[in-house]
């Protein structure tokens, strides 16, 4: 799959409100969007420190995070917890990856401050974005954690969801 | 049931995105419960996409940078990261069967006294081209001939109980930055300290690689050197008989015995003919290696065995040639070991990722 095309990593902010209504919100993405372009790989890992990627020597590996979200599915903010807690007091980078935008960021901004957000278009399939997460992250280490199928009724509404 | 999520399965990879998805696919079509165990796959420093390509279907991925390092520091550094309280190890071009992980991990509850499983290789590979038809049959033979015996704790798939692991010293990455022997040298240490390992032949998998005859005969080439050079061939063979070295050295001594006595006998032929004396080599040797060509026959039919009749015997002269070379190298140059920059990190312990290969517990 080509995935040049299409993608976005933005940092979740304080300008982005988790009340706020989904147009605001698609335009606060879209001004902070970044696409990726294929040699900036391994220089430029998007929204990370520089000096903090691949290819430089440290005494600790790095690891990061991917919460993979297709359509429609969510993560629980104790389920992330819980992904945090396993790297003990390492620093974690944590990526959402989403099919489409998130709803509700409140939970998540709560549990992780500075996550970073993979935007990717609706209807991506888990796979892809997966492997489209693994391709930005700066991980030596990385964990990928599946979000579950949105609950129809009485969903809790602390979870982290894409439409 | 050992504990709610009693396996990790760890596979290492190394540039290998042609076999991958198919390994971890049929990994993920175990007769497991997802949530019962995690996926591991450690890159090895791969110049393809396979971390990438691990990343759709595993629950961690490890990259190693910097320099390629071996399957068995892969292993380690999974296993290191590993929750589960058996450990699983797959490799990145083999393919498991629905049942081959909950019955290997069933055999390990049903035995207390039993430490690791290994399983092997079934009869047909997942490439199709002769050579690779070849390797495998000759792989398969080699486990059935001494299926119940000490088994490669490492590829194409064995599972040990997690603290066996780390009791034994884990896999000896100071010396075997080449994926060959390091399950066997592994499994020769569990079998010294007590432990009990198990090659089941009933536990199979598919091997995907595709094998081509200079791969083949480097692979046997490298595998017949370093046991001479750095394991040692009766003690191996007592510990693993199954390898494929011993399955090809099986009828060796006896094929030059057969070439000495032509040659002998040759000095008594009314007149000395070289076609009559190669025929007589040839058919010697067909003879010594009867059962493995009644085996290949039996399994993909006499025109197959007369097909790699050739190929086996060119095998086992490598296989010759390398044994002679490690025990050279063995004596003149003494065992394997890493570079001396790695050696002089390792010594002054310098902490870094990933981390300099760790000299073997031997």
């Amino acid at each position: 799959m080509d995935f040049s095309q299409g993608i976005a990593m933005v940092p979740v902010s304080a300008e982005i409100s988790p009340t706020a209504d989904r147009p605001s919100q698609a335009q606060a993405f879209a001004d902070a969007m970044v696409m990726e372009k294929p040699e900036d790989r391994d220089t430029s890992v998007l929204g990370f420190d520089r000096a903090k990627g691949r290819g430089l020597p440290r005494r600790t590996p790095r690891v990061s995070l991917i919460v993979v979200l297709p359509e429609n599915h969510v993560v629980s903010p104790d389920r992330l917890a819980e992904g945090l807690r396993a790297h003990g007091n390492q620093d974690v980078d944590v990526v959402v990856a989403c099919a489409g935008q998130p709803i509700n960021l409140g939970a998540l901004q709560r549990s992780v401050g500075d996550a970073q957000f993979l935007l990717a278009p609706a209807g991506t399939s888990t796979e892809d974005l997966r492997e489209l997460a693994m391709r930005q992250v700066p991980g030596d280490i990385v964990t990928l954690l599946s979000g579950a199928l949105l609950p129809t009724a009485g969903a809790d509404t602390s979870l982290l969801m894409t439409s | 049931m050992l504990s709610p999520r009693p396996l990790s399965v760890i596979v290492p990879v190394r540039d290998g995105s042609a076999t991958l998805a198919r390994a971890l696919t049929a990994i993920l079509a175990s007769e497991l419960p997802r949530d019962g165990y995690e996926l591991i796959v450690v890159d090895d420093a791969s110049s393809d996409s396979s971390a990438e390509l691990a990343a759709r279907y595993a629950d961690t991925v490890v990259r190693l940078t910097m320099r390629k390092s071996g399957a068995a520091y892969a292993r380690n550094r999974g296993a290191e990261l590993a929750q589960g309280e058996v450990l699983a190890f797959v490799d990145a071009d083999a393919m498991v069967r629905p049942d081959t992980l909950p019955r290997m991990l069933q055999m390990l509850a049903d035995q207390p006294g039993l430490d690791a499983v290994s399983a092997s290789h079934e009869q047909t590979a997942g490439a199709p081209n002769l050579v690779s038809q070849y390797w495998n049959l000759l792989l398969h033979f080699g486990e059935q001939v001494q299926a119940g015996t000490g088994g490669n704790v490492a590829s194409p798939c064995a599972v040990i109980r997690r603290q066996v692991f780390l009791s034994a010293g884990m896999y000896d990455e100071w010396r075997f930055e080449t994926a060959r022997l390091e399950g066997i040298e592994f499994a020769h240490r569990l079998e010294d300290s007590g432990r009990n390992v198990v090659s089941s032949t009933d536990l199979t998998i598919t091997g995907l690689k595709h094998w081509k005859l200079r791969s083949v005969c480097s692979e046997v080439w490298d595998r017949s050197a370093l046991l001479a050079r750095s394991l040692g061939y009766q003690r191996t063979r007592a510990a693993v008989p199954s390898d494929v070295v011993f399955t090809l050295s099986r009828a060796l001594a006896p094929a030059f015995a057969v070439l000495c006595f032509v040659a002998f006998s040759a000095a008594f032929l009314p007149t000395p003919n070289a076609a009559a004396k190669g025929a007589i080599v040839v058919l010697g040797t067909i003879a010594l290696n009867f059962p493995a060509y009644r085996f290949f026959a039996k399994m993909r039919g006499i025109p197959f065995a007369i097909v790699v009749a050739p190929l086996h015997i060119l095998m086992q002269a490598i296989n010759g040639l390398g044994l002679c070379a490690g025990w050279v190298l063995r004596d003149a140059v003494g065992d394997r070991e890493p570079d001396a920059a790695t050696q002089a990190y390792a010594e002054v312990g310098v902490e870094i990722w990933p981390p300099v290969p760790r000299a073997s517990a031997r």
